[in-house]
């Protein structure tokens, strides 16, 4: 096999691609960043602010890796937020009916998957417009969600159901390996698996997919349906952060995810980025959000500076994509 | 006084690239100049510098004596240049007139209200005035690719342009169409427009132009009048060296049926077509533009389900409609006509494109094995000499020819039974289709039954094994190598022929 020894090397000595650059970049921006909160503010290196600073984005984490997925086939998904809502509902509507968090658990992430295979099936086989499919659905999911609710919360005592949300040993929350085990589960997923595969390629040209049999039609559906099941698991550590199930909660997640995966590199038009760059996309967005609060910054002004963060990096992104192009 | 346009000393590097050094470059009012090279050899960037996409850093470009500065695309259109894009832009909404005008449209005096008369009449007297039969009416959409290229040529004229720029026009057209644009070409050199035709077909550049220019890598190498030089002359000098002429192989087709098509129809696009593909086989359907061998070639591979009659491989019978998912499992193959749009992955990896269609062969566990697809993608690299940095480059930044090598080499399993291939030389160089007619050659060789469909008369007499003439979706005649007979084949797809 001298051809495989050949081959190794060269995409080694090719590693410094833009992506790395970028990554290289976040990881630089991120270290600044805490630098200068841990400067404005002596609680930002205190290991307590730290895990407070990671359960916060957990759920960042999980929604945004779903939305990676998403955004290498080209699609997005603004339903996630109210898909959260909506899972949490069901999960935990289910869980106070039987008293069994098994239950609960499998509810909420069949709720959410079940709201993603909708938008996968509209997106995937019937080819509607990702934005308009999925806009529908996140009002579609939010007002099901104030439906079961009856727009009011519900509070959970089952122990076992609020564990990974709520638990830490010591200072560390249970759900930050939890979110590594996705992590490192959903990279063996898309770059091991032809079903990795077959993202990215629905994403670069879904045509070109479809006819050498790689059946897009289908990768766009369990795209859509992981995005769901992920919304579902982040509905639990939801409830189970402040133990109890509401209706609005999950606002605006979308957005944050979008932002977050943008940030880490992913391209708006498909077929490039990493899980990577989400990883570091959501640590610098959360380190952002997280050091405004404790510098107390004007809470009115994060949304200013979030729409601000989204701006600046799509005009940067476009810049450099048309200076390549020329 | 006749116009000139000279383009002296152009200098340009790209990062460490030579892309041009020292070209001149000149052009006449009423003379069509071909310019011709293989692909990267300079002649697109030289013309992005005269169109003012791209800047010189050495040189002068001199308008009738005159040194002029040309930053941007608007001062070329200051000059009398236009650019006549492969890629259309036009608007498919508006009509052929709104097109033209568009921008600067006429208005009624003293309203905001469009004259569309006005505007009308004065595009048919353009129209008349180089003898094109054209409704001004008539909206964009409706129009072939032809007449398209020619409301974009129109547009150009009728905003003073003297020197028109084409880049390979005839690439997607009709030979009906091709005689109209050359009528027109002569036309406006009858009217003293300057033209520089960008073409790989020298039977083209022999019968339009007065002087040829050749480009290699980043230079001028031979510049002629037309009646000082020969076909054979300019080609050698593009390629700079004797092509090493491409012959096919001699063979016995003794191997069984793979694909056997019979009395296929589907309305207005062909009708009744029966045709069998042995293994190691290559079948060449060959007619005009519109003659209905890619939406048959497209129907047997699983694209479309709307047709009657029956396709059988493999000895089973194929349902219409099953997908190229179906096909692809059971060893067939398909190169589409149109790369960019269907063909190629662009911001993904070589390797990746290669590797797709068969990821499944090379999965251990569920997951894949990396070094048993990049032994698979080495091979298929060396397999169909690809000119790649690494299998990890992406393949938008290659060539035509090389993304057109990487339609093929994807297909280079061993258990692939049919190839199909739509036009599988279009829009690439002399090199690279000898590269091509290799690869053809040695996969039938292998045993795998291949159905081309082209419309290049000299690559149907080369590949064919049996060439199947078509004409408006019927068969005409079926000739079976070595009884080719040129003439009588173009009488068939004319429709001269007689339908069986």
């Amino acid at each position: 096999m001298t051809t495989t020894t050949a081959a190794a090397p060269a995409r080694r000595g090719k590693a410094m691609d833009s992506l790395t650059q970028r990554y290289l970049v976040l990881i630089g921006l991120i270290v600044i960043a805490s630098v200068g909160f841990g400067i404005a503010n002596d609680n930002f290196y205190s290991l307590a602010n730290i895990g407070i600073l990671l359960r916060s984005i957990a759920v960042l984490f999980l929604v945004s890796m779903g939305m990676t997925f998403i955004m290498l086939t080209g699609g997005i998904d603004l339903s996630v937020g109210s898909n959260v809502a909506f899972a949490g509902g069901v999960g935990v509507i289910a869980l106070t009916a039987t008293d069994s968090a098994l239950v609960g658990f499998a509810a909420a992430v069949l709720a959410g998957m079940a709201i993603g295979a909708i938008n996968g099936v509209f997106i995937g086989r019937l080819r509607l417009s990702a934005f308009m499919v999925t806009l529908a659905t996140f009002a579609l999911a939010r007002g099901l969600a104030l439906v079961i609710y009856d727009a009011d919360s519900i509070n959970v005592f089952n122990g076992a159901f609020l564990w990974l949300g709520g638990q830490s040993w010591g200072n560390m929350p249970v759900v930050i390996p939890f979110v590594a085990l996705v992590f490192v589960a959903l990279s063996v997923l898309l770059y091991r698996s032809p079903f990795g595969r077959d993202v990215y390629a629905a994403g670069s040209n879904f045509n070109t997919a479809f006819v050498l049999g790689r059946m897009p039609q289908r990768t766009l559906v369990w795209v859509y349906v992981l995005s769901g099941a992920l919304a579902g698991l982040s509905a639990i550590i939801t409830v189970g952060r402040v133990s109890s199930g509401q209706p609005w909660t999950g606002l605006y997640l979308e957005f944050d995810a979008i932002t977050a995966v943008i940030l880490g590199g992913t391209s708006l038009f498909g077929g490039r980025g990493r899980l990577l760059g989400t990883i570091l996309g959501v640590l610098l967005y959360g380190i952002i959000i997280n050091g405004l609060v404790l510098t107390g910054t004007n809470p009115y002004l994060q949304n200013l500076i979030k729409g601000l963060i989204l701006l600046g990096v799509v005009l940067l992104d476009t810049l450099v994509q048309r200076r390549k192009a020329q | 006084m006749t116009r000139r346009l000279e383009m002296a000393g152009i200098g340009k590097t790209f990062f460490a690239t030579r892309a041009l050094d020292n070209v001149d470059f000149t052009c006449t009012a009423g003379e069509v100049h071909a310019l011709v090279g293989l692909n990267g050899a300079g002649k697109s960037t030289l013309m992005k510098i005269l169109g003012g996409v791209y800047q010189k850093d050495e040189g002068e470009i001199r308008m009738d004596g005159q040194a002029v500065e040309i930053a941007a695309p608007a001062d070329a259109a200051r000059h009398g240049i236009a650019m006549i894009h492969q890629e259309l832009s036009l608007i498919n909404e508006l009509n052929v007139a709104a097109n033209i005008f568009l921008g600067s449209e006429i208005r009624h005096a003293g309203t905001p209200f469009l004259n569309k008369g006005e505007m009308a009449r004065q595009v048919r007297a353009q129209l008349d005035r180089f003898g094109l039969k054209l409704d001004p009416n008539k909206p964009v959409r409706e129009l072939n690719s032809g007449e398209k290229q020619i409301v974009e040529i129109i547009r150009a004229l009728m905003s003073d342009a003297w020197l028109i720029v084409m880049d390979e026009p005839t690439s997607a057209l009709s030979e009906e169409d091709k005689e109209m644009l050359f009528e027109f070409i002569r036309r406006m050199k009858a009217e003293g427009i300057a033209i520089i035709y960008i073409s790989h077909h020298m039977p083209e550049i022999f019968g339009i132009a007065e002087q040829v220019t050749v480009m290699r890598d980043g230079v001028i190498v031979l510049s002629e009048r037309i009646p000082d030089t020969t076909e054979d002359k300019v080609i050698k000098s593009m390629t700079g060296a004797e092509l090493d002429q491409f012959v096919k192989p001699h063979k016995q087709i003794t191997g069984k049926v793979v694909l056997s098509v019979d009395e296929l129809s589907s309305p207005g696009n062909y009708e009744g077509v029966t045709l069998d593909v042995h293994e190691g086989e290559i079948v060449v359907l060959t007619g005009l533009r519109g003659c209905g061998a890619p939406e048959l070639a497209k129907a047997i591979f699983g694209l479309d389900a709307g047709y009657n009659g029956q396709v059988r491989y493999l000895d089973r019978v194929l349902k219409p409609g099953r997908g190229p998912a179906v096909a692809v499992r059971e060893g067939m193959g398909l190169v589409t006509e149109n790369r960019d749009k269907n063909g190629i992955l662009p911001p993904l990896s070589v390797r990746d494109n290669i590797a797709l269609p068969f990821l499944e062969k090379s999965v251990k566990g569920g997951l894949i094995d990396g070094a048993r697809v990049d032994g698979i993608v080495a091979k298929a690299i060396r397999d169909t000499s690809t000119k790649t940095s690494s299998p990890e480059q992406e393949i938008r930044f290659l060539s035509g020819g090389n993304k057109q090598k990487i339609c093929f080499s994807r297909w280079l399993d061993e258990d692939l039974k049919l190839l199909i291939l739509l036009e599988p030389t279009r829009g690439i160089d002399v090199h690279a289709k000898a590269d091509i007619y290799r690869i053809i050659e040695d996969l039938a060789e292998r045993g795998v039954a291949i159905l081309i469909l082209s419309y290049e008369i000299d690559e149907v007499l080369m590949l064919g094994d049996r060439v199947l003439t078509l004409f408006e979706g019927r068969k005409v005649q079926e000739y079976a190598y070595p009884h080719f007979d040129k003439d009588r084949m173009l009488a068939d797809m004319a429709g001269a022929g007689h339908t069986t």
